[in-house]
């Protein structure tokens, strides 16, 4: 903090600005007073009167107008999850299962929702398109078909099966390790999603 | 209710203030006072300079400007802005919009019924 080499009606406005911030989430007050004692310390010459300094104090405006600005409109609540964006987080992971339908449905909600960015839509669009269907439908093709068993037909009561080759062990740890992946990603998404829905 | 205690003007300038920060990064990098005092400058853009703060913290949080820390020759680190490719498109987007709006305004305020 630099206040101490502010002028005294500088550090008296900042003062006031911290005072009438409280009621801020705790981060944004810290970053506001940051923003604002590095405009104080640009504009105001050490060497300056009270006269140019209350200019400057003028100029900024009233501390509680500052700090209105910074709070959320009343119409856009600081946690913007709201039944769309939960809508859209469940859809957009387990949709899938529903015929895919639902995972489109989620992927309409979700871009139709303003509590994101662009850059989130995408991420929430690309990383897994289908959600959990997708990581379950490409972890079945995957790891079944090598280990699937070739039957041919019964022989003397017995069904006669043999193993087609399987995967190597290196393969299969692989396989596993892949489809770890594919199922924590959407879930990682989800969990992404669910946050910077709420922090902006 | 309360957005209707606003002037026109007011949410007019609220509007537009956001896509002057954008126009003046586009040829650049500004730190947070430069953008303040350029738009505290302009003529009857800015009333609060204060409220810019704010409204650049939104900025980041959207996603269409960037900062960067650097060092100031005298004084605390400086946060430097730059625009994002979702804010160069923004400011595109805008700038065809406002020359249509603009030139509607004034067709009908310097020709329309008003004279």
């Amino acid at each position: 903090m630099t206040t101490d080499t502010l002028h005294p009606l500088a550090a008296e406005y900042l003062e006031s600005l911290r005072r009438a911030g409280r009621g801020l989430p705790p981060g944004r007050l810290r970053e506001l007073l940051a923003e604002i004692e590095g405009h104080l310390s640009e504009a105001i010459d050490p060497s300056a009167s009270d006269a140019q300094v209350l200019t400057v104090l003028d100029k900024l405006g009233e501390p509680e107008a500052i700090i209105e600005a910074e709070t959320p409109h009343p119409d856009e609540p600081p946690d913007r999850r709201g039944v769309r964006e939960w809508a859209a987080i469940i859809l957009l992971l387990f949709g899938g299962f529903i015929v895919g339908f639902g995972w489109i449905a989620g992927l309409i909600l979700l871009w139709s929702s303003r509590a994101w960015t662009t850059r989130d839509k995408w991420i929430g669009t690309l990383v897994v398109p289908g959600g959990l269907a997708t990581s379950v439908v490409i972890g079945l093709v995957a790891t079944g078909a090598p280990t699937k068993h070739l039957c041919r037909g019964i022989v003397g009561g017995a069904q006669h099966c043999t193993s087609a080759a399987g995967p190597s062990n290196m393969s299969s740890i692989l396989g596993v390790a892949v489809f770890a992946v594919l199922v924590l990603a959407p879930i990682a998404t989800s969990v992404y999603l669910a946050r910077r829905a709420s922090q902006r | 209710m309360a957005a209707i205690r606003e002037t026109g003007i007011s949410q007019l300038r609220r509007g537009v203030l956001e896509f002057c920060v954008l126009a003046l990064l586009r040829d650049g990098e500004r730190y947070s006072y430069e953008l303040v005092r350029a738009l505290g400058d302009a003529d009857g853009l800015v009333t609060t300079e204060g409220t810019l703060y704010p409204l650049l913290a939104r900025l980041r949080r959207e996603g269409v400007v960037e900062t960067t820390w650097r060092e100031s020759p005298s004084g605390p680190p400086r946060r430097y802005y730059h625009l994002t490719p979702d804010g160069q498109a923004a400011l595109g987007g805008f700038a065809t919009e406002w020359t249509r709006f603009r030139d509607s305004v004034d067709a009908l305020i310097g020709n329309g019924v008003l004279r």
